[in-house]
């Protein structure tokens, strides 16, 4: 049976150029979903942003009248500042609990496997129903947090309902989700060559040096990873804040993309909201491109 | 002639193939809608989209088959539609519709403007009356430059709970609740308790409990949103100052913190056994009719009134109840497949008896300007009449007739919240008035520019 595998790879002509007619037969199905369901959107949403458009009349040309608009709301610069704050907090603090973590779960220590299962169980929970979960936690008076804190007579802040405290709730809460990032650093610290860890041995190296010095940098393309894809979906962030607070109290965690939501289905504003999508996009663009350039000194790529 | 195992070998590709074509048509292959199931032949099938579900939805299906069951041509579906005004306006603007659709009262201009709601004077009329068969105001919220263009579903207003038991205990008469703004806080300031640690254990009154409908309060200060003569906002008006002033007076006499906390205990549980009335944590609560039904289902001994929202010490005409009338509404939209059909079932809607029936199954008020003494003998609550008296009350008012409504709203909760917290209740209205007038004059730039150009 091998052998006859082997025949067969070994008559097989060469693969062709990427101008194959099967080649790009193979590739349809993704290139025509790729086009129907977001170069053509994509390419529409630019169009309407240009355009008064309520999803139930024709759009009108209004130039870019909702760029300026934007510019001069209030609103919009709110939930920039609100989604820029959950970004900074969750992205950086997520990271670092996520590494800590990956690295507690690396010691070989009893329970690991059961650890490891736990912290990444959330992340298969829906959405919805750990955000309800979270709301309940967080109720001022019979929320378990605040009961907790109680006990051992610490403040019981009024979670969802105190401007000061919202955001901290959601930041707090989006730690739920690290499982995915810690399973991806702990896969990234197993690949570390233990020949790297057996020289640092050599030149004394201490815990922390072999951390600092071998662990992390041998690790900084998986922690790349994570900080884009983070970045990408905290600035995108809707489901949490809309569930828990609505955007609320007092606009504390009115994020972008509730604003955007808000302005193409409830305000039928399809063009302001399209606008807003494509700030997003750029944004998003320009901090994504930003950290890859940032990171050129830091992330070191082994040789193959 | 014998088959060997050999000749009968598939090889894995053509197995898979074949079990993957099986699946193809067996999801592809016609079969008979569930919701068609009972239907008699020869119907005409009318899709209707409406939000409710549970015992709302249950109610509603019974009008449906009351309909369905009424006449021999036409049999309508009810589709059950969450977060409906999105997916209904995709639904129309993207040129496949149902045949009716149930939105909020407020969706109106908005619909009208676009031409997506067909007016409703363009249709034959046999028996509907059309305006005489409703409330006044009931009849401004399903017109839109005086065209109708929504038969209502069902309308309420907000009255005042009190719980009679903490009257009693606060050693106020529970057969004198209060009837003016400088009542209610001294009533609610006796009916108040805190805890050692200041925190509140029951709440008198609070006004952002719940903070579902911040834009009321200016009724009860005489205050208007909107001027329809001239199509302005009218957000920093004498009277809506007012109405903040006191939201930031009760804020500052409660403790904005521990009121604050003390409402968002209960964000996830109004009209459950915890809502804060009644549980028995707020003495009073502003609140619709159907509330009515969920002290029956959650606590039926509970000793309650209604009264009427107490209203500014200083207005003129105190007997008469002020407040804001919503509605739901049913559209016909552009677009759909059976407008005459549609057209039909619409009319049924608006008897005087589908309205009542609906009412009664909701705990509502009714929409209609004549009223069974039938429906108010059998209504689930006992206290309907002081509903209806607001709803027929001349001093009672409407949502602003204008499409940015629903954003204008959200910016009047922004103050509502903001002012809690402190801001100023004039500069604060400044800036929404700013806001919401920019917003009402682009979206009349853009109207008078399609016009030009030739329709929506």
């Amino acid at each position: 049976m091998s052998g006859e595998h082997e025949s067969r790879f070994s008559e097989a002509k060469p693969a062709r150029s990427s101008g194959s007619p099967k080649a790009w037969l193979w590739i349809a199905p993704w290139l025509i979903g790729f086009i129907v369901f977001m170069l053509i959107p994509s390419a529409m949403s630019l169009y309407y942003s240009f355009t008064d458009y309520s999803l139930l009349e024709s759009p009108v040309g209004i130039g870019p009248a909702n760029y300026v608009e934007l510019w001069n709301d209030p609103l919009f610069w709110t939930a920039v500042w609100n989604t820029l704050a959950y970004a900074g907090a969750s992205v950086t603090i997520g990271t670092l609990v996520a590494l800590l973590v990956a690295i507690l779960l690396e010691q070989h220590i009893r329970g690991c496997g059961v650890a490891r299962a736990i912290i990444f169980m959330p992340t298969l929970v829906p959405l919805v129903a750990s955000a309800l979960a979270w709301a309940f936690m967080y109720n001022s008076e019979a929320g378990i947090i605040n009961r907790a804190l109680g006990a051992v007579g610490l403040p019981t802040p009024n979670w969802l309902g105190d401007a000061r405290y919202a955001m901290t709730a959601l930041v707090i809460m989006g730690f739920w989700n690290i499982g995915t990032a810690v399973v991806v650093y702990s896969a990234a610290l197993r690949d570390v060559p233990r020949s790297l860890y057996e020289a640092a041995d050599i030149d004394g190296a201490g815990r922390l040096a072999r951390l600092w010095h071998v662990s992390l940098p041998a690790i900084s393309p998986a922690i790349l990873f994570n900080v884009m894809i983070s970045i990408i979906w905290s600035l995108q962030v809707f489901g949490a804040p809309q569930i828990m607070t609505e955007g609320g109290p007092d606009h504390s965690t009115y994020v972008y993309q509730l604003y955007i939501y808000e302005s193409a289905f409830r305000y039928g504003r399809m063009g302001y909201a399209s606008a807003m999508a494509w700030v997003q996009l750029l944004a998003t663009i320009g901090i994504a491109g930003l950290t890859l350039a940032l990171s050129r000194r830091l992330v070191h790529y082994r040789a193959a | 002639m014998t088959i060997t195992s050999r000749q009968l070998r598939v090889s894995r590709r053509a197995a898979i193939g074949t079990a993957g074509a099986c699946a193809l048509a067996w999801a592809a292959w016609p079969r008979a809608q569930r919701d068609l199931a009972g239907m008699p032949r020869g119907r005409k099938v009318l899709h209707y989209w409406e939000k409710w579900t549970g015992a709302e939805g249950a109610a509603l299906q019974g009008v449906i088959n009351t309909f369905n069951q009424s006449q021999e041509k036409l049999w309508v579906v009810r589709v059950p539609i969450s977060d409906i005004s999105s997916k209904a306006m995709v639904a129309i603007g993207g040129g496949d519709p149902p045949d009716l659709v149930g939105l909020f009262s407020y969706s109106v201009p908005l619909y009208a403007e676009a031409g997506a709601a067909m007016p409703l004077d363009s249709f034959p009329e046999h028996e509907w009356r059309g305006e005489t068969d409703y409330l006044p105001n009931i009849w401004k919220l399903l017109t839109h430059e005086a065209r109708p263009r929504a038969g209502v579903n069902t309308c309420y207003t907000l009255g005042l709970y009190y719980n009679r038991a903490h009257f009693r205990e606060a050693g106020l008469d529970p057969d004198r609740p209060p009837r003016t703004i400088g009542e209610l806080d001294a009533f609610a300031d006796r009916l108040n308790a805190k805890d050692a640690q200041g925190a509140i254990r029951r709440a008198g009154f609070l006004p952002n409990l719940p903070a579902w409908w911040p834009y009321s309060w200016s009724a009860y200060f005489d205050g208007r949103l909107f001027d329809s003569a001239t199509g302005r906002a009218t957000a920093d008006e004498a009277g809506n100052i007012k109405a903040l002033e006191w939201i930031a007076a009760t804020a500052a006499r409660v403790g904005r913190a521990e009121a604050s906390a003390f409402a968002q205990t209960f964000s996830r549980s109004i009209h459950s056994p915890q809502d804060p009335f009644i549980s028995g944590r707020a003495s009073m609560i502003v609140q619709g009719p159907w509330l009515a039904n969920f002290i029956r289902l959650h606590n039926p001994s509970l000793d309650y009134g209604v009264t009427a929202v107490p209203i500014d010490d200083a207005l003129p005409q105190p007997e008469l109840p002020r407040g804001l009338l919503e509605a739901d509404v049913i559209i016909i939209p552009r677009g759909c497949k059976n407008p005459e059909a549609s057209w039909e079932f619409l009319r049924f809607m608006q008897r005087r008896e589908t309205q009542e029936q609906l009412a009664l199954a909701h705990c509502k008020g009714s929409p209609m300007r004549e009223v069974s003494s039938e429906f108010l003998a059998r209504h689930p609550s006992r206290f309907v009449g002081v509903f209806d008296a607001i709803a027929r009350s001349t001093r009672a008012d409407v949502l602003p007739p204008t499409r940015v409504w629903p954003q204008y709203a959200d910016l009047l909760g922004g103050a509502f919240d903001s002012v809690w917290r402190g801001a100023d209740p004039a500069a604060t209205l400044a800036a929404v008035q700013a806001r919401a007038q920019g917003l009402i004059e682009r979206a009349s730039s853009l109207r008078a520019a399609r016009a030009e150009r030739g329709g929506a």
